[in-house]
């Protein structure tokens, strides 16, 4: 049985993609792609932001203050530590869709 | 580590809706509300849209089984804060007991097979997620579960693994068990968006 209507849920992924890690934004976007694929686990980002997309990425519970202290400082305002953070988690996220996704068409032979 | 500006609001509209919210709801806006408000354009809107999508759009998963699935995935990230605001909202539309079995441990609780199945693959997909194949998909299209319902199960998940992430690292405040029944009840009467 499928619901009438049902979003297109690869779509609303990628307009999230697009907008956080592509669109405008108070930090640059290549860093922002660094930090979300440091999340995902390829250790893209350089220091002082690796630290805090990993920690985001593995276990965002353990995350310490200090960990975003630095960020914050090394950015320059809260917007951008804000930017960095949902980057990490959005990297994180994503990889798991890709991954889900990719299992489950391979299961079916028809795209999500 | 809490962010003021997200705390506060950015813009003088945002800081009198989330003042005004507060009183509305009687009690302090949660921080998953004031970060859907903060910066908006970047993050808030797109966001909002596909939780929004996932969790109350068209669907064969009923909106209690998808508060569940949030909630499991927020267990297994270890989120405290999102396990006590989608279970509140989960038990609003399941019975309490239920999701306390389900948190308690899934594979005994009193639920379908097919959501059995499906919480399997979104534990893997959430904690080994690189260990992903198409025979954990193929365990679930067995049980009856449609391709489509998978893959929104699977947008859930997806979308949970980002909150529980931003929820804990800019360390959302935990509302009491009260609060949480009172925002579940704005959350299942307005949805997420």
């Amino acid at each position: 049985m499928t619901a009438p209507n049902r979003p297109n849920h690869s779509d609303l992924a990628e307009a999230l993609r697009r907008a956080v890690l592509e669109g405008p934004g108070v930090t640059d976007a290549i860093l922002r792609r660094a930090v979300a694929e440091t999340a995902a686990g390829e250790p893209t980002a350089k220091s002082p932001y690796d630290d805090l997309a990993r920690q985001i990425g593995e276990a965002a519970y353990r995350v310490k203050d200090e960990q975003v202290e630095t960020v914050l400082k090394a950015a320059g305002s809260e917007k951008a530590a804000f930017e960095i953070i949902a980057a990490s988690a959005v990297g994180a996220g994503l990889f798991r869709w890709r991954q889900a996704v990719k299992a489950t068409e391979e299961a079916s032979d028809a795209p999500a | 580590m809490r962010l003021r500006e997200v705390e506060r609001g950015d813009g003088i509209v945002n800081r009198l809706l989330i003042r005004f919210l507060s009183m509305a709801l009687g009690m302090r806006l949660p921080d998953a509300a004031r970060v859907a408000f903060y910066h908006k354009d970047f993050f808030g809107r797109p966001m909002g849209a596909w939780t929004q999508a996932a969790m109350r759009g068209p669907s064969t998963w009923s909106v209690g089984e998808r508060e569940l699935m949030a909630t499991m995935v927020a267990k297994w990230n270890s989120c405290s804060f999102c396990v006590g605001a989608h279970g509140a909202i989960a038990a609003k539309v399941l019975e309490r007991q239920s999701v306390d079995a389900t948190l308690e441990h899934f594979r005994t609780a009193p639920i379908s097979n097919g959501l059995k199945a499906t919480l399997e693959f979104l534990e893997k997909m959430t904690l080994r997620p690189t260990q992903l194949t198409a025979d954990d998909a193929r365990e679930v299209l067995g049980t009856g579960v449609s391709f489509e319902a998978l893959t929104d199960a699977i947008s859930v998940a997806a979308v949970f693994n980002i909150v529980t992430r931003y929820a804990d690292a800019l360390d959302f405040v935990i509302p009491t068990p009260d609060e949480f029944d009172g925002a579940a009840g704005m959350l299942l009467k307005r949805g997420y968006a």
